[in-house]
């Protein structure tokens, strides 16, 4: 824990590091001097005069950190404060320069603009276990739902350093980014966990082609940074831009673009490390199966280490919004959102607890000028009011009310314009709670065929209040056909119903969670639909088959590719069970659907 | 982090109640609540006989007050520097007197007379300057100047000495003209002439200096404005205040600070006497050659006039009222006394006054 976060107080009035705003300032100032005339006139009156002295040491110490540290935020040196020495103009400069003047708008050799993180939250290099002084590391995921002891943790620095690893051992290997999955999709007992956060360069990128080759341990953010500069944007990805590229395409990830679909559909070639280290390219003519069967694979077949990515502009984008029945949002949808050239981002939010109404917000293209001067999304230490109505939404009486009747009606008063790249930088930190020991926010994902829209609606409402479950909302997104990957999601065109709950973490809940979701899941397939992977592994095996019937394809094509089993995780623990290996026991918490 | 506004909170809540608690009540007593002054003596003359341009409004006499503790306050300052420095004066009781007895004498005249925007404006203005001159004196000197200064606070460098010299030329001279007509520029040279670079105390004698230099330089600047200021929206005041007797003292020759300009078939006399500080003698000598009042600037109300007297000083007479008292801080046992008698009653006041063992401070001349 840095110091900073450990002593808020002393660190901000006597060290001289890092960087504070003016608002800061001004606070810390009046709290000093406030605290001196409070202490001085006290001990003048009860000890005597001469007791006063003592203050003066942390009086002067105090003014002298604080100043340093403004000075910090317009890039000065805190020696700067000497200038108080030159009579009438100093002090005036000096106060002007410590009350009034803006901090460098971008990070400076003095730190990270203040109260905006240096990065984007990240999770953990695996946790060591206490009092067990060996290399197993508990890996586990952004909703610390998922523990999984891992053997040891690898972190290769190039892919020839990779496949020298998997040609010189055996046994089981799981793969981790980002870790935003929420299944345990990156991690199986007692495997060599393969953390490819440090494979993250960019190997090409060129500009009149639109198209950049990453390393995938890269992060969509990272990217973003890279080509924001050059007016470019990424043609697909999820909202938050924390994932790596690796993760996003394991699970063919989408976001809430328009006109596009699976991740997968903005992918010209992968190159994939197989079991037994041998480096393959694949694309949708060369190895067409491994990359059918690879993206959206859940890293069953290999680990994809470089990907071919088509890009686009990166444009002005208006939002526009309107508030509507769930009965009209299709015709609605159909009608003016679908086929809208001008249309980049669209999703539409259902209100609980009876969703039945919606706001459709669509985000469209415009030569106005953007109302936001940045061009990435600046990211925050804190989300105090995000984590406000998380909580009054999910915890408090007429809290869901609130939020579709007050609050969302002021959040869309304005009519904000971002560069596309500014609104696909989201960071999944605006989402955390304080604690996730209790209670935890979690994501569920159906994929419904656009006509049967109404009647999944229908049935998914009904279940959501049977079970009183604390949904905090439903976003609906538009997915185009997926191309043939093998584990698609959308098979034809589809609305993805993206769930956002909370659930307590004990062991009675999360069976209740199992029960309904298996039991959504029922109503998903009734209409021709299918769930999304990389949650929670509650679906039964009939459940995993009927949703994904090519599933058996890629099975076969794994015992091709990895007859050893290698590649694991909870997902495959789950899902797969091979006859030419060795039997091997499935992880305690995969077993809660039988 | 949360806890730093909620700490400040209660910090900045503490050090108003410590503030305000502070002293308060000893530092400007009214003698009573309200309106202390009978109301037949705050009446306009309605029909002056002194020349229109000569008549001033009368519920100004009680609005020079604040317009004069601004003359009173460095004179204190003056006579406490010739002692000690200025290090341990104390610059915010000041302030809190200043505004209190704003507070005082305006409860006196808002009932009875219209507000008088330009002159509230005024006092605004020269108020607030002066509250933030000597809150950044207090802050310098609390600051800094408590840790150079001498323990014995006696007056030891030659800066201290540079610093009693100016506060007294200063208060002379705005005796009987505006402030900012001083010439602080040429004080500036002076600072560096008039004093060593090194010697003992040298720490001090550096503070001294960088505060004598920010503090000639900011009222040198200052004053240039508002004397831009003063000649773009004040009138140029008059220097003299006309007088009617009820006759003119017989064998009171006409000097040079009372003009005789006109009797009056009723055996009255119109006469001009200076104003200002030099109004006061120059009254207190018609007054003891048997004068009666009838009007001062066209008033025949109250008149309020300020003494500095004896702590035991309980003065009671029908001829004029107490308003306020406040202490010399400076000087224990000393205090100010505030009292208006009518316009009438001013020469049997001034004889009166002029038998006690008191000083009269000021006449507020309208």
């Amino acid at each position: 824990m840095r110091l900073k976060d450990k002593l808020p107080l002393s660190y901000l009035l006597f060290t001289t590091r890092g960087r504070i705003n003016r608002s800061a300032y001004w606070l810390v100032s009046a709290f000093i001097w406030s605290t001196f005339y409070v202490l001085h006139t006290l001990l003048r009156d009860f000890v005597g005069e001469g007791a006063t002295y003592c203050l003066y040491p942390l009086l002067l110490g105090s003014l002298v950190a604080t100043a340093t540290k403004r000075l910090h935020d317009t890039n000065r040196s805190g020696y700067w404060l000497l200038v108080v020495l030159v009579p009438v103009l100093g002090p005036l400069w000096l106060i002007y320069q410590l009350g009034f003047r803006k901090g460098t708008p971008q990070q400076n050799g003095f730190g990270t603009v203040p109260n905006e993180a240096a990065d984007y939250l990240k999770n953990d290099r695996g946790q060591s276990i206490p009092h067990r002084p060996t290399a197993e590391r508990i890996i586990n995921d952004v909703t610390q739902l998922n523990p999984v002891v891992v053997a040891k943790v690898f972190r290769p620095t190039s892919i020839a350093h990779l496949q020298e690893r998997l040609r010189t051992t055996t046994g089981p290997i799981s793969v981790g980014g980002g870790r935003f999955s929420m299944g345990g999709q990156t991690a199986s007992q007692q495997s060599l966990h393969i953390d490819m956060r440090e494979l993250n360069q960019i190997i090409s990128f060129s500009k009149e082609n639109r198209l950049i080759t990453v390393q995938t341990g890269i992060r969509w953010c990272d990217i973003q940074r890279f080509i924001d500069p050059h007016d470019l944007s990424i043609k697909i990805m999820q909202t938050y831009a924390n994932f790596t590229v690796g993760g996003a395409l394991s699970v063919n990830c989408h976001g809430r673009y328009m006109g596009h679909g699976p991740l997968i559909l903005s992918v010209r070639a992968i190159e994939v490390v197989l079991a037994n280290g041998t480096l393959v390219r694949a694309s949708r003519t060369e190895n067409p199966a491994l990359f059918y069967g690879a993206i959206g694979g859940y890293n069953g077949l290999g680990i994809m280490v470089t990907a071919e990515l088509d890009l686009e502009d990166n444009v002005a984008v208006r939002r526009e919004h309107q508030k509507l029945d769930r009965l009209t949002y299709r015709p609605f949808f159909v009608e003016s959102i679908r086929d809208n050239p001008d249309a980049v981002f669209h999703n539409g939010d259902m209100y609980p607890p009876s969703f039945t109404n919606m706001r459709a917000v669509t985000w469209v293209k415009t030569t106005q000028k953007p109302t936001v001067k940045k061009r990435l999304m600046p990211l925050r230490e804190s989300y105090p009011l995000e984590r406000y109505f998380l909580w009054a939404f999910t915890e408090t009486a007429f809290g869901k009310w609130r939020r579709e009747h007050i609050v969302d009606p002021l959040l869309y008063l304005a009519h904000p314009i971002h560069w596309r790249n500014y609104e696909a930088g989201y960071d999944v930190a605006e989402l955390e709670p304080r604690s996730r020991k209790k209670r935890t926010y979690v994501l569920q994902e159906y994929f419904v065929p656009i006509w049967h829209f109404e009647s999944f609606s229908e049935q998914m409402s009904e279940i959501f209040n049977r079970y009183q479950v604390n949904v905090i909302n439903v976003s609906v997104r538009h997915a185009l056909p997926d191309s043939g990957s093998l584990l698609a999601w959308a098979r034809e065109e589809v609305f993805a119903f993206v769930v956002y709950y909370k659930q307590r973490t004990h062991a009675v809940e999360k069976n209740k969670v199992a029960i309904w979701t298996r039991e959504l899941i029922d109503a998903v397939l009734s209409v021709g639909g299918t769930y999304y992977l990389p949650y929670q592994v509650h679906a039964t095996p009939d459940q995993f088959h009927r949703a994904y019937p090519n599933a058996q394809t890629l099975f076969a094509l794994k015992q091709e590719l990895d007859p050893a089993f290698r590649f694991r995780n909870v997902f495959w623990d789950t899902y797969y069970h091979p006859t030419v290996t060795e039997p091997r026991s499935l992880p305690q918490h995969t077993t809660n659907y039988e | 982090m949360l806890r730093l506004p909620i700490l400040t909170m209660l910090m900045v809540l503490l050090a108003i109640i410590l503030f305000v608690r502070h002293k308060r009540n000893q530092l400007t007593i009214p003698a009573g609540k309200g309106c202390v002054v009978p109301k037949d003596w705050l009446v306009s003359n309605p029909h002056p006989v002194t020349p229109a341009e000569h008549i001033r409004p009368a519920d100004q006499t009680f609005l020079t007050y604040p317009e004069w503790f601004l003359v009173h306050s460095p004179a204190e300052i003056a006579d406490y520097a010739q002692g000690h420095t200025t290090t341990t004066f104390p610059y915010m009781s000041h302030v809190k007197q200043l505004w209190q007895s704003y507070g005082v004498v305006y409860d006196q005249i808002k009932d009875a007379f219209p507000f008088n925007t330009g002159y509230h404006i005024m006092i605004w203005v020269i108020g607030v300057s002066t509250t933030v001159e000597y809150a950044m004196k207090a802050l310098y000197e609390t600051v800094v100047g408590r840790l150079t200064n001498p323990t014995h606070g006696g007056v030891v460098t030659d800066e201290d000495t540079f610093n009693a010299k100016f506060t007294q030329d200063y208060v002379d001279f705005i005796r009987v003209r505006p402030w900012y007509e001083f010439d602080f520029k040429s004080r500036i040279p002076a600072l560096f002439t008039n004093t060593s670079f090194f010697g003992p105390h040298f720490l001090r004698k550096i503070d001294r200096k960088y505060m004598l230099l920010t503090e000639l330089l900011i009222k040198a600047g200052y004053g240039y404005l508002i004397k831009l200021g003063t000649k773009a929206s004040y009138d140029e005041a008059l220097p003299t205040t006309a007088v009617i007797v009820d006759q003119f003292p017989p064998g009171f020759g006409s000097g040079p600070s009372v003009d005789h300009l006109q009797t009056y078939p009723d055996g009255s006399a119109l006469l001009l006497l200076p104003r200002y500080e030099a109004f006061h003698p120059a009254a207190t000598t018609l007054a003891q050659h048997g004068a009666t009042f009838r009007e001062i600037a066209g008033n025949n109300s109250a008149i309020l006039i300020t003494v500095l007297a004896p702590e035991s000083w309980q003065p009671v007479s029908p001829a004029f009222r107490l308003v306020f008292t406040q202490p010399i801080l400076t000087k224990p046992g000393l205090k100010r006394v505030a009292l208006v008698t009518p316009v009438g009653e001013f020469g049997k006041t001034i004889r009166f006054l002029s038998g006690e063992t008191i000083r009269v401070e000021h006449v507020y001349d309208y």
